[in-house]
């Protein structure tokens, strides 16, 4: 299975294999967990060193790659997302989403749904209900990693969409570019592919399109039946003939390139080389979002050292991502507590702040959001995350990975287990200054110490 | 003036974080630029419309047949404006600004825009704040290409508020603008007073990172870590103080502005204070949202200009006020209007010569649709930053603009 290798892609995205130059190293397991899911626990990450890149991404894939799943996973979801529409609490659905997140098995599946949720940006603050945002999500989920097109597909025949976009007042002779405007420049082609006149045409493609009763529907007598040009093609088109037109158009490959490499690599870490080869390997595979993430997770570059520790964690991957490699199982942390520090830290679930989505990257440092962070590590090593707070021993859960647990031992243990290398000796010292060198078995000192490390620059990064 | 070691000593509750840091954060850096206390400096408080505010129905031009030509179902009837001469007339919502102007603290830019304008919220917005008209269609694609602001720039080349206060503040929930960042100025972002309360203290840098990657993101990350560590123990002080303004409406602007006035009260020595009101994308059904928006905001904006009269701080502030784009001249189907080019921008405050600059574009000859630009918005930037706050405008506007006569010294 693992050597399922994908070399069409030649070159830019060849397919990586250790060697000594570059071994596989706990390093790069803590890497792969980061960028494609939301960490991994320590025993999660000796398994997968043991085994190596192939069985370890097979699983990620395969959606096997958690060792602790909650036997009744679906069915808890399930319970949770209905209690949520039921109450029409969006506070209940955003924990819903975060429990899916930290529990199932699926984290790649789950981040891709955030992608998609920052891609096609639709924020309740218009909607305005939650049963509707509750939908958009699960086709995110349910086509998040097939082909680009019936995700697309899907996601503007869905309410939730055109209502955010005002498709059901576009119609003949009146028309409103909201939708057709947005769908080139964020959802397909990207600034700079199309013209204004284009935007105006697609809109009277898209005239008719309505929401009756909670679905998509076509009212013929409100489509624009006129001939119409869009980006050079000719014909009375309507607006499954702009969705055509527009997958077919290779900016749109460019940028289905350009998010995966958003999400799964790191700061001037892709060329336009290889984002050009990347676009063209998904264009000869129907843009399939799966084959595109496949490829970048088994690559060389993926696993190359300017691509490591070169991202900003986003505020859902870094809350998330603590929880779960710091093992804060038992009692769990509250979904709905967590929401609030991902929205504090500037990630507002089902609101993102405009259609554009999170800009990303740098932006998430904000001064508030730094401040923020360090504030809800804290909070995560008090048990300030459960309703009520939880008791955790961070000496204990060193020891039961067998290390040592003097304050030297715990900081070389949980600089590990979050990003793979010891930390430096310098950040050692620094530490143990304000901790106190022997304070290791006092859990309050234990506790600090592991909140100073999770709020420090270098953890931010991945 | 403060040194590094009167700043360490100083007990601020994040002392001992900066102590342990492996550089000094960046305001330290340049301390020997500081300038005396400002209690006497002038502020720009600057308020973004978000979304494409329609100009054409805040600033109406009623006397032009091009407006009831294109506005049937929006058009304000000519009775309810709130008349500025014979011609353009205020919305009938804004007549806090109608007061303001009256009083002779309003003036108002009209037809303001750049040229081949970008129908984007994105590209459009991303040209107002960095003042780069010229970058490449397709930038967003690269975050790093477009990484500073007009006024993070400016601020660059100015003195360093001698307090250790951020140069510059972002009063909301959103990401710091663009129009903030600098090389080496400080700016801060808070959306409540507790953002700046820090529970974990004596916080630690591992320099591991910089080191072994010598990727220039991770200097960045701990350079925004520590200067936001340094600055939010005086932050938090402030905004701990008692004494909040009266006479707030209840909204949101109103209490971002609170924000700000709490600040300039506290003595902040900060110079650029921005904000944004959201919710301007008026794709349809338009009347009674812009209504209320434009309601809001004059009624924001003349609280806080009375408020701080009251405090005998307003002849230090001026406020600008906004948006990437005005609306198309033709009303849509759907009782809205689409994406267009150039409005008005306003500027208030006791330091501004009142009333209209430039002239309104015609609304019966178009291009594409859309208002032909009167003004320059980097004419109105270049005003604002050279004589309002004393500062170069050449660098952060990357050109030299022909200034306007819209304050009074």
């Amino acid at each position: 299975m693992s050597m399922r290798i994908h070399n069409e892609v030649s070159g830019s995205w060849d397919a990586y294999k250790p060697s000594t130059q570059v071994p596989w190293t706990l390093r790069h397991v803590v890497h792969l967990h980061r960028r494609a899911g939301f960490a991994a626990t320590w025993d999660e990450l000796q398994r997968d060193l043991s085994d190596g890149p192939g069985p370890s991404i097979d699983r990620i894939l395969a959606g096997k790659s958690r060792l602790r799943v909650p036997d009744d996973f679906a069915g808890t979801a399930d319970l949770l997302a209905g209690e949520a529409l039921r109450a029409v609490d969006t506070g209940r659905l955003k924990a819903w989403w975060v429990y899916r997140m930290l529990w199932g098995p699926d984290p790649l599946g789950e981040k891709l749904t955030l992608v998609w949720h920052n891609h096609f940006a639709t924020s309740n603050a218009k909607i305005g209900y939650p049963t509707a945002m509750w939908r958009q999500n699960q086709l995110f989920r349910k086509y998040g990693r097939g082909p680009f097109g019936e995700l697309l597909k899907a996601v503007v025949h869905d309410p939730a969409l055109l209502l955010w976009l005002d498709a059901p007042v576009n119609r003949k002779g009146r028309p409103n570019e909201n939708l057709a405007r947005e769908v080139m420049e964020l959802f397909t082609l990207g600034i700079g592919n199309y013209s204004e006149r284009d935007v105006k045409e697609a809109a009277r493609a898209l005239t008719g399109w309505d929401v009756v009763h909670d679905s998509f529907r076509e009212s013929a007598s409100d489509h624009d039946l006129g001939e119409k040009t869009i980006l050079g093609h000719t014909g009375r088109w309507k607006g499954d003939d702009l969705v055509r037109i527009l997958l077919e158009h290779p900016a749109t490959a460019r940028r289905l390139a350009w998010r995966l490499c958003q999400m799964l690599m790191g700061e001037d870490a892709v060329d336009e080389v290889a984002l050009d080869a990347l676009a063209t390997g998904l264009r000869t595979h129907d843009l399939d979002i799966g084959w595109g993430a496949e490829t970048i997770l088994r690559s060389q570059a993926f696993f190359d050292a300017k691509n490591m520790g070169n991202r900003i964690l986003g505020p859902v991957e870094y809350a998330l991502g603590s929880a779960h490699a710091l093992e804060y199982f038992d009692p769990p942390p509250s979904g709905l507590v967590l929401a609030e520090w991902t929205a504090r830290l500037g990630q507002d679930l089902f609101y993102p702040p405009n259609v554009g989505g999170w800009p990303g990257g740098r932006h998430w440092l904000s001064p508030r959001a730094i401040i923020g962070r360090a504030n809800f590590a804290a909070a995560l090593v008090e048990g300030n995350l459960s309703r009520p707070a939880a008791t955790l021993d961070w000496a204990a859960l060193a020891l039961r990975h067998g290390k040592a647990r003097d304050l030297d031992s715990l900081i070389t243990f949980y600089g590990q287990l979050l990003t793979g290398t010891p930390p430096s000796s310098g950040c050692r010292k620094r530490l143990q200054a304000v901790v106190g060198p022997k304070a290791g078995a006092e859990p309050k000192a234990a506790a600090r110490a592991v909140a100073l490390l999770l709020a420090s620059p270098e953890m931010q990064l991945t | 003036m403060l040194s590094r070691r009167a700043f360490l000593r100083s007990g601020v509750q994040t002392s001992a974080l900066i102590a342990l840091a492996p550089t000094v954060p960046a305001f330290l850096t340049h301390t020997a630029r500081a300038a005396p206390a400002e209690r006497d400096g002038r502020v720009l408080v600057a308020i973004q419309l978000e979304g494409g505010n329609d100009g054409i129905n805040t600033v109406v031009p009623f006397k032009d047949e091009g407006y009831a030509k294109h506005r049937h179902t929006l058009r304000l009837p000519t009775d309810q404006l709130l008349k500025i001469n014979g011609e353009v007339g205020l919305h009938p919502a804004m007549a806090d600004a109608a007061r303001l102007l009256e009083n002779g603290w309003l003036a108002v830019v009209q037809g303001v825009g750049y040229p081949n304008p970008s129908r984007s919220h994105f590209r459009s917005k991303e040209i107002w704040e960095s003042a780069r008209v010229d970058r490449r269609e397709g930038s967003r694609k690269n975050e790093a290409a477009v990484d500073t602001g007009w006024l993070g720039l400016a601020l660059d080349d100015g003195a360093r508020p001698a307090d250790k206060a951020p140069d510059a503040v972002f009063v909301g929930t959103e990401d710091l603008p663009l129009a903030l960042w600098g090389r080496r100025a400080v700016a801060s972002s808070l959306a409540r007073p507790e953002d700046y309360f820090l529970a974990l203290q004596g916080q630690a840098n591992p320099a591991g990172v910089a080191a072994a990657n010598g990727s220039d993101l991770a200097a960045f990350v701990t350079r925004h870590t520590l200067d936001a560590y340094a600055t939010c123990g005086q932050m938090a002080d402030v905004l701990r103080a008692k004494g909040r303004g009266a006479g707030y409406p209840a909204t949101e602007l109103a209490g971002r502005l609170e924000v700000i006035a709490r600040l300039l009260k506290g003595d902040v020595g900060t110079r650029v204070f921005y904000t944004t009101q959201a919710w301007y994308d008026t794709h349809a059904a338009q009347s009674p949202e812009h209504g209320r928006l434009l309601g809001e905001f004059s009624g924001a904006l003349r609280a806080f200009l009375d408020d701080l009269a009251a405090a005998k701080l307003a002849d230090r502030v001026a406020v600008l006020v906004f948006s990437e784009f005005g609306r198309r001249v033709r009303e849509n189907g759907s009782q809205g209007t689409d994406h267009g080019t150039a409005g008005p921008v306003f500027v208030a405050g006791p330091g501004v010569r009142t009333g209209l600059v430039g002239k309104m574009p015609s609304l019966l000859d178009l291009e594409d649709g859309d208002l032909k630009m009167g003004l320059d918005f980097r004419q109105v930037y270049a005003t604002v930053l050279e004589d309002w706050l004393g500062l170069p405008s050449q660098t952060a506007l990357a050109a030299t603009f022909k200034r306007l006569p819209l304050f009074r010294t």
